[in-house]
């Protein structure tokens, strides 16, 4: 029979095996990975023969043989020669309790924990009658998976059948499980597929993050998990079968036709439950790919991302196209040990179709099934695993559920809503999925009735006027309103304000009239709101300090009868045609009047107010406010937060902002009163120290961008009693600390509202013993108002799904004033009753497990990240608990770099791309670079020599001392320097020339280098270096480029070499546009008469700065003769074209004519050089625009090239493969961390008590929030921008290409007038806005160029003379500064001297 | 270039002791030869050694059921 491989095997694990280890050593006390079946045998089983047959089977499967050990941390393992093991017979028989047992026992049984260095299997064989049986099998995963079951089974059914029939013999033995494991490592090290190896790589660092399935974002720590099963029945099971005949859903194979079905149908289902849009799955590739490998058992699979998007337009039919296409290109690209644990990374649900088949055991049927070990790696949340057996039985669908992810509520609900979904595909899979809703009808009330407080009668038939004129009359006497030392009673309240309702009366004032109240918080502020809605007026309040711009707008729109203001705000007005009521001069004739209620009252139907609230359009929008709501909302308001106390309200707020409603009215129904604070001309901030300074508030209404400035103050003998939160998300950090400082009596109520839906009718009140999310619940609905979750499609969503908040009931708004279209939008028909209507309030929303809604920010603030969905709420939360940060605010901004590439223009003359930083455009699209030129060009011109001067030059070093050399050359190979060579020999000058081989000079380039060296009778050598990929990648990370590490080693090299064989002079070739891109800069041709000495001082000072910056090349080559000031003496740098001004026709005609140059074929036609693609390639990811685009700019500007010849070479085609293939062979890994600069990021802007580096926030994010979710960018600043309400102005932020760059220090302002005036000039050089004394020259962006600019801007300002390396020697504005002040000290002292 | 497919096909997906033979007209998928990753590696294979791409739209059944099937479906991209 077989021959059996009994040496002893050690080997390295497969990729799969690895990664199942290491999860099994991370969970080490659980039986995650225990694979168990049971094989019911109904018939007669000789149990000595199966024995006996499974001592055969373990000869034969290397993997039954297979134990794992550690040798020096490193797992390998080993197939044992042979196992002392027989398969245990357990009789049932005759024992009652252990049949009725069978379930415990085999729970137990199932999660017995294997040794990894023992053997990985446990098997019995149970009697449970003569004529019934089971075998039961429990493997490690480690030594098999499904198909490798499937396998032995079979096997063993062929080996006991052999023993039967004495045919032993002709049984074919089992391939061994080491021949694959010798396959796998082939395949991962030797015989690599790069198409393969890209692919996965692109998939490696495109992976969205695993999704939050149901609201859960956490982590695991159990790995309990259920098991939920549902069987599709035969005939969902028959109709999904026949759809995979259905030419749009047939794939290979019927199997893979359904294995597509269930991955679009749970895409779908999880994009539902996560609203993610990307998402990767989980999926096993078998590996068994030839028919030896599909008769081994063993462990083939590896579980691989499958990455696909859900689109909000898609149909199932359009989502299964695009899984389709996935499918194949994973098929295709999936190799053995393709799994890393990065790739794992993507996903934490699990989609597992199996259709491996048992046949009968021998002339027995069997009945075989899977056990649940109870537990699940716990990076898996969910695990889906189709069961299709049969061809035409019935498809089977488990669910291992984490036990911390899925509660026991939630249990149930997943199969329901997979199900759902499911069916709908089934029924018309070309219907939009987002009409597919998931709760069912039960699960829809049960939603809505946690949601609902119930209904009160009446608290809407009634009005303000009433209920105020019913105080008035309880407690006439008792104060209303105190005011800077002043107070009126509810009677004077009420006379004042009947006294304006009668004198507005008689000027025409009835019910329906708009009158906007312009005026600053004073006690006529009240006496008005009283007095409008006394005559049946709407009343329309602007806050004093409202722009003239917004003033108008407001009046524009609402087109009001007349305005109640005062004498000074009336300016303000220009000249309105409204007709005005100034509350200061005309009060003597208002409160002459009749103090008498007036005859009309208004009706609950009527309208209170219009409150403007800012429009997304520009303009404000009015949201009008009928008596009834407002009637409702105050009732309700007083019920909440009053309570035996009287109730002393802080007017502070803006009026001109709904929240300030709560405080006009709570207090005047409630037997309580107001303390007006008036409007400071510094804003409400101001105010609200004063209010916490008062002693009589108990209760006060405010942001919690307001609550953020009480942080530092001293609480705790405060009077508060009851802090009410509105208009914005409140951070619990913040609750907690506020509360803290409060001490203990202090009750704080979060409240949620829309002006839309009358102030408030969302409320929590801080609990925080039970609070735990980042934000404060914003809770329940008020009674009489209903709170709905909906997805896109206003589907209600689960418990704990993120959804759209929808709002109805007695407080909504009778729609936008004059805006019929914005009304139809936002205010619509109610999904589930008829007649209602609902609010969509564009704010996100989910239900937590207490059932209370949590907001979750604004669905317009809600950024993504590369197809990611971002709440920059919950960074802000996470970056809030640092101790230090007081405020912050976190956006998406674009980085100046990232414009689509359709909306990139090019300079009309030059063709520098619109998306370089720094450069303006003017209206005819000409670049300032272009522009400025203009101005100096003539100037410029002074800088160049003659040939004959270059001639002196060397004649001058000749005589006086005997050289080898002239000079040496640094020869490119390409024209300009071929041709530069040529004319050097040509003058008579003694050259060597020099080339530095950086590995990728092309070979056509090479042999163009040395025949020409031959032709000339030059000597030439190459420069080399063993660390040039290391430099390179240095470059590429520094400057996204190749083309600064290559010529820093060039010139490092060839100064050297220069040095040691005393050669005078290295001639460059660069060309003129390299000097001006580099060096020559507009300043330094500012003055009048250009000092030709000082412009090349200050070249060679940048020289010497720059071979002196720590990078790559000053690490890795040995630089130490730059560190002193000798070697810039004795070997100088010339550049070729400085002398010689030749056009590219007549460099051209001489190459051909005179030289066996060739211009190489092997290369791109920017360069020589082959890596030079790979430069151009990062340049533009991660910098959006080519590396060559600014000095083919200054060709073109010189008119050394034409603008159409530059933006061809700088668009042409890079062979991506050829980049990538290069990037692996110099080591350079292309990271996300390298891509982030093309698209948009995050910015987290904040204000600190203190200064914090922004290494230390990075840090204390990633303790709270997932990678994808740090901010790329961190800006202090001194204080957020707010808006006139008191929220937080995201749109005021400062745009991330004028704002200080990244930078690791705190911000701290320039203090001296040196420092002033410094920060100035680098604002300016830097185009940045803002420049703390402490930020580094090179960290905001700074060059060599950016000195030049510098130190010339100083020479003009200050009239002194720095060289230039003081700036990379100084390179802070206080050091800096420092310097100058001492030069200026030293200055005068010496002239005090001297006189 | 059905000899190259057939080769690829015994020596690399049915390799092993079985020594199947593949004549051009037989069903691959639905004689059960083949699975659907053995297609896809084969679709890689074929794009490899023809140094072409094979667009999403042209994986189906009809062009690659037989090796025969696939033989027509490249000569007909080449025409076309």
């Amino acid at each position: 029979m077989s021959q059996i491989d009994t040496s002893l095997n050690t080997s390295n694990l497969t990729q799969s095996q690895l990664l199942l280890w290491t999860g099994q050593k991370l969970s080490p006390d659980a039986p995650l990975y225990n694979m168990v079946l049971t094989f019911d045998l109904p018939g007669p089983v000789d149990a000595q023969r199966f024995q006996q047959a499974f001592q055969h089977l373990m000869r034969q499967s290397d993997a039954l043989r297979t134990v794992f050990v550690e040798e020096g941390g490193i797992p390998q393992q080993k197939v044992l020669p042979e196992l002392d093991y027989q398969l245990e017979i357990l009789d049932w028989s005759a024992n009652a309790a252990a049949l009725e047992n069978e379930a415990s026992w085999l729970a137990n049984r199932n999660r017995v924990k294997f040794d990894l260095s023992h053997r990985l299997f446990d098997t019995v064989l149970v009697k449970k009658s003569e004529h019934h049986w089971m075998w039961y099998l429990n493997q490690h995963h480690l030594i098999t998976d499904a198909w490798g079951v499937s396998v032995l089974y079979q096997k063993m059914a062929e080996l006991y059948q052999g023993l039967s029939s004495d045919t032993l013999e002709e049984i074919s033995p089992l391939p061994g499980f080491q021949n694959y494991v010798a396959y796998e490592h082939e395949s991962r090290f030797v015989d690599q597929n790069e198409k393969s190896d890209t692919y996965w790589q692109e998939v490696t660092t495109k992976l969205p993050p695993p999704p939050g399935l149901y609201g859960y974002t956490g982590s695991p720590s159990t790995t309990g998990a259920t098991r939920v099963s549902i069987d599709l029945g035969k005939d969902r099971s028959d109709r999904l079968r026949q759809l995979t005949k259905e030419k749009d859903l047939r794939s290979w194979t019927q199997h893979l036709s359904l294995f597509n079905i269930f991955a679009s149908v749970l895409f779908a289902y999880l994009h539902r439950v996560s609203t993610q849009t990307k998402l990767a799955i989980g999926t096993p590739t078998h590996n068994r790919t030839t028919t030896d490998f599909k008769e081994t058992p063993g462990v083939f699979i590896e579980v691989l991302p499958l990455v696909a998007e859900v689109w909000q337009e898609d149909t199932f039919s359009t989502l299964l196209e695009r899984v389709r296409t996935e499918v194949n290109e994973f098929m295709m690209n999936a190799r053995a040990g393709t799994a890393t644990p990065a790739l794992g990374q993507g996903f934490n649900v699990i989609l597992n179709y199996i259709h491996a088949t048992f046949g009968d055991f021998g002339d027995i049927p069997v009945n075989a099934e899977w056990l649940h070990p109870g537990h699940v790696d716990p990076r898996h949340h969910m695990r889906l695993q189709v069961y299709d057996f049969t061809t035409d039985g019935s498809i089977q669908l488990h669910f291992d559920l984490n036990h911390e992810v899925f509660d026991r509520s939630l249990l149930e609900k997943v199969p329901k809503h997979f199900l759902k979904i499911l069916d709908a595909f089934i029924e018309d899979r070309f219907q939009p999925i987002v009409r597919i809703g998931l709760p069912d009808q039960e699960e829809q009330h049960q939603l809505m009735a946690t949601l609902d407080a119930g209904k009160t009668t009446d608290h809407d038939q009634t009005t303000v006027v009433e209920l105020f004129r019913k105080q008035a009359i309880e407690s006439p006497d008792a104060i209303a309103v105190c005011y800077q030392g002043t107070s009126l009673s509810y009677r004077d309240l009420d006379e004042k304000s009947n006294q304006l309702a009668q004198y507005l009366g008689k000027r025409g004032i009835s019910p329906g009239k708009r009158l906007i109240i312009y005026l600053p918080r004073t006690p006529e502020f009240l006496i008005s709101v009283l007095g409008i809605l006394k005559a049946g007026g709407t009343f329309i309040p602007i806050a004093a300090d409202n722009p003239d711009h917004r003033v108008q707008q407001i009046l524009e729109s609402a087109n009001p009868t007349m305005i109640l203001t005062n004498s000074a705000l009336a300016k303000n007005l220009g000249n309105s045609k409204v007709s005005l009521l100034s509350l200061d001069l005309d009060k003597e004739e208002i409160f002459s009047e009749n103090a008498d209620k007036p005859d009309v009252a208004p009706a609950p139907r009527d309208l209170a107010y219009i409150m403007y609230t800012s429009g997304s359009t520009g303009n404000p929008k009015g949201v009008m406010i009928s008596h009834g709501a407002l009637a409702h909302y105050v009732q309700w308001a007083k019920t909440k937060y009053v309570n035996e106390e009287l109730p002393v309200f802080p007017l502070f707020t803006s009026v001109g902002f709904d929240l300030t409603i709560t405080s006009v009215f709570v207090p005047l129904i409630s037997r309580g009163h107001l303390v007006v604070f008036r409007d400071s001309d510094a804003g409400p901030d101001l105010s609200l120290l004063n209010v916490i300074e008062d002693k009589t508030i108990n209760t006060i209404k405010l942001t919690p961008a307001h609550l953020a400035l009480l942080r530092d103050k001293d609480l705790a003998t405060s009077s508060l009693k009851t802090v009410i939160v509105g208009g914005e998300d409140l951070k619990l950090e913040l609750a907690k600390a506020i509360a803290g400082a409060f001490g203990s009596t202090i009750r704080v109520f979060n409240e949620y509202g829309p002006t839309e839906a009358t102030v408030g009718c969302v409320v929590h009140e801080l609990d925080v013993s039970r609070d735990v999310q980042t934000s404060v619940p914003i809770g329940k609905p008020i009674p009489n108002m209903q709170a709905l979750v909906l997805d896109a499609g206003q589907n209600q969503v689960p418990q704990g799904v993120p959804g759209e908040l929808y709002l109805s009931g007695k407080g909504l708004a009778n729609g936008y004033w004059e805006d019929k279209k914005l009304t139809e939008d936002r205010f619509i028909d109610h999904k589930f009753e008829a007649g209602s209507l609902m609010y969509r309030t564009g704010d996100m929303a989910r239900m937590n497990k207490d059932g209370e809604l949590e907001f979750l920010g604004r669905i317009d603030h809600q950024v993504k990240i590369g197809g990611i969905r971002v709440e920059p709420g919950e960074i802000e939360s996470a970056l809030n608990a640092h101790p230090d940060i007081q405020d912050c605010v976190v956006a998406l901004q674009t980085h100046p770099g990232a414009i689509e590439s359709g909306e990139i223009s090019h300079c009309v003359r030059c063709g520098l791309p619109s998306n370089y930083p720094n450069v303006a455009f003017d209206e005819t699209g000409t670049c300032e670079l272009c522009l400025s030129f203009d101005s100096y060009q003539e100037k410029a011109k002074k800088y160049f020599k003659t040939t004959e001067d270059l001639g002196n030059l060397f004649t001058e070093t000749k005589e006086q001392e005997k050289k080898n050399y002239d000079c040496m050359m640094l020869l490119s190979g390409g024209k300009d320097s071929t041709y530069a060579l040529a004319q050097l020999v040509d003058m008579g000058a003694k050259v060597l020339a020099y080339t530095l081989d950086n590995g990728y000079i092309s070979e056509e380039a090479k042999a163009n280098i040395e025949r020409v060296a031959a032709h000339l009778g030059v000597d030439h050598m190459y420069g080399t270096t063993p660390a040039m990929n290391a430099i390179f990648v240095d470059s590429l990370k520094r400057h996204s480029n190749v083309c600064n590490g290559c010529f820093k080693t060039l010139y490092t090299l060839s100064t050297k070499v220069a040095l040691e064989k005393g050669i005078p002079f290295i001639v460059t070739g660069l060309s003129r546009g390299q000097f001006f891109e580099t060096r020559l800069t507009e300043e330094l041709f500012w003055k009048k008469d250009i000092d030709i000495q000082r412009i090349d001082d200050i070249i060679l000072n940048v020289r010497k700065a720059y071979h002196r910056v720590d990078d790559a090349v000053n690490k890795l080559l040995d630089t130490s003769v730059f560190a002193g000031d000798e070697v810039f003496e004795k070997v100088q740098f010339i550049d070729f074209y400085r002398y010689t001004n030749v056009s590219m026709d007549v460099m051209m005609n001489y190459l051909q004519q005179h030289l066996p140059w060739i211009r190489p074929s092997d290369t791109g036609r920017s360069t020589n050089c082959l890596i030079n693609q790979v430069g151009i390639y990062v340049h533009k990811k991660e910098q959006g625009y080519s590396n060559y685009a600014f000095p083919y700019s200054w060709d073109v500007r010189l008119g050394h090239k034409t603008r159409e010849g530059a933006l061809d070479e700088i668009n042409e085609e890079i062979d991506s493969q050829e980049v990538h293939r290069i990037m692996r062979e110099i080591g350079y890994t292309e990271t996300a961390e390298n891509h982030t600069r093309d698209k948009k990021h995050l910015v987290a802007f904040y204000k600190a008590s203190s200064g914090i580096t922004q290494s230390a926030l990075k840090a204390h994010l990633s303790r709270h929030v997932p990678p994808y979710m740090i901010p790329t960018y961190f800006k202090q600043l001194e204080n957020l921008p707010l808006s006139a309400n008191g929220k937080i102005d995201r749109k005021a932020l400062p745009d991330l290409n004028i704002e200080q760059p990244t930078v690791e220090v705190p911000y701290v302002a320039p203090e001296t007038e040196i420092e002033e005036i410094l920060a100035g000039i680098w604002a300016e050089v830097l185009q940045i806005s803002q420049v703390g004394v402490n930020d580094n020259f090179l960290d905001l962006g700074g060059n060599s160029l950016g000195a030049i600019r510098i130190i010339a801007r100083i020479e003009e300002t200050l009239k002194l003379a720095l060289p230039v390396n003081c700036i990379f020697e100084k390179p802070t504005i206080s050091e800096l500064a420092a310097h100058v002040e001492s030069t200026i000290t030293a200055m005068m002292d010496a002239y005090r001297e001297q006189q | 270039m059905r000899q190259v497919l057939i080769d690829y096909i015994e020596e690399q997906l049915l390799s092993g002791r079985s020594g199947i033979k593949v004549a051009a007209e037989d069903d691959l998928m639905g004689s059960g030869l083949i699975d659907s990753m053995g297609m896809m590696r084969f679709v890689r294979f074929i794009e490899d050694h023809f140094e072409i791409t094979i667009p999403p739209e042209d994986l189906v059944i009809e062009n690659f059921m037989t090796v025969e099937d696939i033989d027509n479906y490249l000569k007909g991209r080449k025409s076309a």
